[in-house]
Formats: C-alpha cells, sequence, structure tokens
C-alpha cells in the first residue's frame, strides 16, 4: 500500500528538539510527512493559514495560552489534528486537550502506532494481506478503462453498478500507484492485457 | 538566524557542499569561471543582489523546512527571475531531453511492440501539466507581485489564492518512474532505460526544490508584503 501523505507543523522553540522530530517523522514507515518548522509564536496563525497542515505538533509550555478551539477556527481547519512535545512531568490538563503527546523517547514504532490511531488507519496486519496484484475483476475493468469506455458503459457491459465501478477503478489505481488514464494504458499495454491495436493513442 | 553560506563563501565552495546548487547558480544568471572569487564578488560582477542569492541558497541547502523571520529588503525581482529562468529550463530544456531519450529507450528495447506512442503520450500529458502551472505562475502570480510591489495593486488577488491551487506537479511524474521501475519489462542490461531513470530521478528533485522556494520561501515573503501593504492602507 502506498503512504499516506501528511502536512505536519511543528511549532517548538529549540531548533534541535524541533529538527530532530522533524527528521524523525520521515523515517514513519507508511507515512510520508512534509513538514514545516516554526520557531516563533508570532508566526503560528499565519503559517497553518497558509500551509493548511494535517497535523499541528506543539509545545504547550511555550504555547501555554494556546486555546486550540479558537485557533482551528481562526486558521480555518477544523479537521487539525494536534500533538504536544512532552518534555518533562505535565498534568493532564494540559495535554489532554491534544489528540496524543510526543515524548522525547518516544521511539519510531511508538510514533507510528500514535499516527495509526489520529489518522484512522485501518490495522497493518490487515493491509499486508490484501496484496497488490489485480483480481480477474479489476483486470477486466482496466482494461475497458484502457479501450476508452466510461463507467456507464463498463457496468452496462460487466453488468455491475457504475458505483461498484468506481470502487473498483479506485482499488486499482491504490494497488498500481498508477492514477491516470494514459498511466494505466502503459501498463496494460506492458502488461499485454490490451493489444496496442485496441487502444488509439491519437484520440 | 545561523547560516551555512556567508557572503565571503568562495563560490566554487557552494557546488561542491551540494551539487543542485549548481543549477541554482545558473538560474541566478551567474556565469561560470568564477574563479576563487567569493559570492559577494561574483553576485556584483554578476549585477546580482548578495543578499538575496545568499537567502535563497542557504534556503535550499538547508533540508528542513524553517519559518523564520521574514528576510527584509530582498530584491523580489531578482527571486522572480530565478523563479522564471527554472520555468524556461524545465519546460525548454530539460523536460524535452528527458522526452528524446525515453523515445530512444523505448525504441531500442522492444522492436516487436510499439509502445513509443503510449509512452510519447503519457509524457506529453505530464509536460503539458506542467507548462500550465508553470505559465500560470508566469503570467498571473509574478505580474501582481510586481503590481503589489509597485504599489498599484487594485485587483482582489492574494498569494494565498496561488498556494491553495499550488498543486503537485512531481507526482505524475513519479507515476511514469513507478511505470519504468516496476512494470517495464526491460530485458537484462539496459542503459538506455537507467539514462532515462536517473534524469527523472534528478528532474524530479529539482522539481520539488524550485515548488519548496516558491512555496516556503516566495509566498511567506509575498505574504508578509500583502499585510504590510494593507496595514498602510487603513
Amino acid at each position: 500500500m502506498s503512504d499516506i501523505s501528511i502536512k505536519i507543523a511543528i511549532a517548538e522553540p529549540s531548533s534541535i528538539i524541533r529538527s530532530g522530530i522533524a527528521v524523525t517523522l520521515k523515517r514513519i514507515h507508511g507515512f510520508h510527512a512534509q513538514t514545516f518548522e516554526i520557531a516563533s509564536p508570532d508566526l503560528l496563525l499565519g503559517s497553518l493559514k497558509l500551509y493548511k497542515p494535517d497535523l499541528l505538533i506543539v509545545n504547550p509550555i511555550y504555547w501555554i495560552h494556546l486555546d486550540l478551539n479558537k485557533l482551528k477556527e481562526e486558521a480555518e481547519i477544523l479537521t487539525l489534528k494536534t500533538m504536544a512535545i512532552v518534555t518533562g512531568m505535565y498534568d493532564e490538563t494540559i495535554t489532554s486537550r491534544f489528540n496524543d503527546v510526543i515524548g522525547l523517547y518516544d521511539t519510531i514504532e511508538q510514533l507510528q502506532q500514535k499516527f495509526e490511531n489520529i489518522f484512522n488507519v485501518p490495522d497493518s496486519e490487515e493491509a499486508t494481506e490484501e496484496n497488490e496484484t489485480l483480481s480477474l475483476r479489476e483486470k477486466e475493468i482496466l482494461t475497458c478503462v484502457v479501450k476508452g469506455h466510461t463507467n456507464k458503459e463498463i457496468a452496462s457491459e460487466l453488468f455491475l453498478s457504475t458505483h461498484t465501478v468506481i470502487t473498483h477503478r479506485r482499488n486499482i489505481a491504490r494497488k498500481l500507484g498508477i492514477h491516470s488514464a494514459a498511466g494505466l494504458t502503459i501498463y496494460a499495454i506492458v502488461n499485454k492485457l490490451v493489444d496496442i491495436r485496441d487502444v488509439n493513442p491519437t484520440d | 538566524m545561523h547560516h551555512k553560506f556567508t557572503p565571503q563563501t568562495r563560490m566554487s565552495d557552494l557546488i561542491d557542499e551540494d551539487a543542485i546548487l549548481l543549477s541554482t547558480i545558473s538560474r541566478f544568471g551567474i556565469s561560470f569561471g568564477f574563479g576563487d572569487k567569493t559570492i559577494t564578488e561574483a553576485c556584483a560582477a554578476n549585477n546580482i543582489d548578495t543578499r538575496t542569492f545568499l537567502s535563497v541558497v542557504n534556503f535550499i541547502t538547508d533540508g528542513n523546512v524553517e519559518l523564520g523571520e521574514i528576510v527584509q529588503d530582498l530584491s523580489i525581482e531578482t527571486v522572480i527571475n530565478y523563479l522564471k529562468n527554472g520555468h524556461s529550463y524545465f519546460l525548454f530544456y530539460k523536460l524535452p531531453s528527458i522526452r528524446d531519450k525515453l523515445i530512444k529507450a523505448v525504441d531500442s528495447s522492444d522492436q516487436s511492440i510499439p509502445y513509443r506512442q503510449v509512452f510519447i503520450r503519457f509524457f506529453d500529458e505530464y509536460v503539458d501539466e506542467v507548462r500550465k502551472h508553470m505559465e500560470y505562475e508566469d503570467r498571473t502570480v509574478f505580474p501582481y507581485v510586481i503590481r503589489l510591489l509597485s504599489g498599484k495593486n487594485e485587483g482582489k488577488y492574494r498569494i494565498a489564492v496561488f498556494e491553495e491551487h499550488h498543486t503537485d506537479v512531481d507526482s505524475k511524474l513519479a507515476e511514469l518512474k513507478n511505470i519504468l521501475i516496476k512494470y517495464y519489462p526491460s530485458k537484462g542490461n539496459n542503459y538506455l532505460l537507467n539514462e532515462v531513470l536517473s534524469d527523472l530521478l534528478l528532474c524530479e528533485k529539482d522539481l520539488a526544490t524550485h515548488n519548496r522556494v516558491e512555496d516556503y520561501f516566495f509566498v511567506p515573503v509575498i505574504d508578509a508584503i500583502e499585510k504590510k501593504t494593507n496595514k498602510s492602507h487603513e
């Protein structure tokens, strides 16, 4: 399965801790972390507004008066997830407002678990069970797509609902990591699912 | 903030440090053959604002994106020129050169099946996307910034609009790479295919750096100028 891409803002005044977290997050399996760092409190709201991250990791000690709900509203990211950087023993009232905490001694595996919880990733064991090869049905649908048939046409040819065709197409794109029609065409031809004469590259 | 490179760093040392700066130097319009000149001297010889050049190269070499204090007194025109030169490099030099190599590699690998057309179609669609993306910047974003700087901006456009629509142009390139690496039935030793792949990988990195400069260097500076202009209007 391909990695989940998440945009992360790290607000922490210590450049060693900030950059350390950024580098560590990039090593988490199953996620592609795009990070940007915020050193000073005045830049927090503006940067959130501009870049709309999925996750904010913040040191609660330096942003002690931070009202998370107000911040989410002002930055217009109501779905923003938050994590607190914990560098000592904190009262739970400080950290409970966040989705989770990051401790300085967290292992990569622990961080991965936390990320999976926050972003509702299905169990990794379940995910690996499903392999990346296409099922027969998916191959059939791919062949039709490459020949230029619309979802509606494919549905009636294979006696499926349009909705089912769309679901299959989404699964095909995810399994192969190919999203464009032209890319799928190359895959189908190279893997001999269709004959090159069946596709018309000029239209 | 402390930065890796200073005005006294020798220009030639930049390239030793990070090869991606080779293209940065060219895109600023600084010609090679700078001998032992420092950054200040080489910039002066080419009429380039040293502060701006240094801010960009320091930003590029620092792997992490840090939104620090906005650097004052940058020459925005210099940054725009640098970005525009990047656009013409990708559109008129690098991507066409990859296209030629791709055709050669595909042609040589298996004569019995004409893959050529499908690969070219895929690649051309990709280049089209990149072109639209870059033309939008050249025709809408940069002229807006120039108007903003001269205080003649009356429209409703804001740099945040650009940031919102700044789509990810390297994902399709990654897709082509994916197809070539995972699904292409190459036989034995194929130097030509190898050559295309290494070009694609470099180009992907180069494009990502270019976009990083746009998103996290250029956009915050313009955003700060917008805020300042709005305040003085109030």
